[in-house]
């Protein structure tokens, strides 16, 4: 199971990447922001953690256009971020993320939260 | 002094002071009445007390100048205290969160300085316990993997300190602008700090904390979770 990863942070995209090798998962793909991530999708990516607040294109940009895409309708998108008022959350929502994770995150968290969208993503 | 030097001055005087008035204005977005147009004393002078008239009201302008300057900096103290105030509240949170951070991984590499301890001491033992050997090894991924979940809170610095930056921005951006009032040429060689682009502003969040983490995460577990029950 493929997992695209984007955040303009290196530092939170190589701890993201390190928790997903903890809890099993082994193949990633790395973004810095929505643009960079949307060049990188395609079917080979089974689901995507974003951030929200990126330069060039944001989290939730990176999910509408995901969920435009003919192969973006279903793979699970998971936000991962800073933002955490109940009108973020919300918009997060909107633009189509499957569940929300804040930031500082837990693994055991992150593992909660992927489990729960794994038959989607199966 | 002569009638034409006296002329002179009230009306290079009152230009300017209908200059910054003006420029007041703009900055203040309160209406004012109509300033007088400049009065030009023509003929001659009826003796000093036309003199002492002519600076009386020129002093009344600069008296009502300074009072709109006075207004003008009541305006920009009252918009800049606070959010200088909230700026620093940041900027000790960035301190503190730095210190929480690197007081964890501190604890962390001592407890797995313990564990690699015991991992020695089971070596050097002729008959290894090879079970406690491996759970000791869990433990240690356990505290080694902490460590880096630490780390978590650069991001969150660098995102608070990007705003207290922004903020900076403004603030220097203000101070040239009242400053353009006394002096239109001036200008700054070299900018106080790099001004926030569009672009650079997007990459943070204004409210990004470590605090309560949990309470967070309940606010968004509880409206993902009711979302899901209203589509079932």
């Amino acid at each position: 199971m493929k997992f695209l990863v984007v955040d303009d942070s290196a530092t939170m995209r190589r701890i993201v990447v390190n928790s997903l090798q903890r809890i099993g998962y082994n193949e990633t793909v790395e973004a810095a922001d929505g643009v960079e991530a949307l060049a990188k999708f395609d079917q080979s990516i089974c689901f995507i953690i974003t951030d929200w607040n990126m330069p060039n294109m944001s989290g939730t940009e990176l999910a509408k256009a995901i969920r435009a895409r003919a192969d973006g309708q279903s793979v699970p998108v998971l936000m991962v971020t800073a933002r955490s008022v109940r009108d973020d959350i919300l918009v997060a929502m909107e633009a189509g993320v499957n569940n929300y994770i804040v930031k500082p995150f837990t693994p055991a968290v992150l593992k909660e939260k992927i489990d729960a969208l794994l038959p989607a993503a199966a | 002094m002569t009638t034409n030097r006296t002329q002179a001055v009230l009306y290079e005087s009152e230009a300017a002071l209908r200059l910054v008035d003006h420029e007041l204005n703009e900055l203040h977005d309160v209406e004012q009445p109509d300033t007088p147009a400049p009065v030009l004393i023509t003929g001659g002078v009826d003796g000093l007390n036309e003199v002492a008239a002519v600076l009386h009201r020129a002093n009344s302008q600069i008296i009502a100048v300074l009072a709109r300057i006075r207004e003008g900096r009541a305006a920009i103290e009252s918009t800049a205290v606070g959010r200088v105030k909230m700026t620093q509240d940041k900027l000790r949170e960035v301190t503190s969160a730095t210190e929480d951070a690197a007081i964890n991984i501190m604890d962390a590499c001592d407890r797995a300085t313990t564990l690699v301890d015991e991992l020695d001491s089971i070596d050097a033992n002729e008959t290894a316990d090879r079970a406690k050997a491996a759970e000791l090894r869990g433990s240690l991924r356990d505290e080694l993997f902490l460590m880096m979940g630490a780390l978590q809170f650069q991001d969150i610095t660098s995102q608070q300190l990007a705003h207290a930056s922004s903020v900076l921005d403004e603030m220097e951006a203000r101070m040239l602008a009242v400053a353009k009032l006394f002096d239109p040429s001036i200008s700054l060689a070299v900018p106080l700090t790099e001004a926030v682009t569009d672009n650079a502003a997007s990459s943070f969040d204004a409210n990004a904390t470590m605090r309560d983490s949990d309470c967070r995460q309940a606010l968004a577990d509880e409206i993902f979770t009711a979302a899901k029950g209203q589509a079932a």
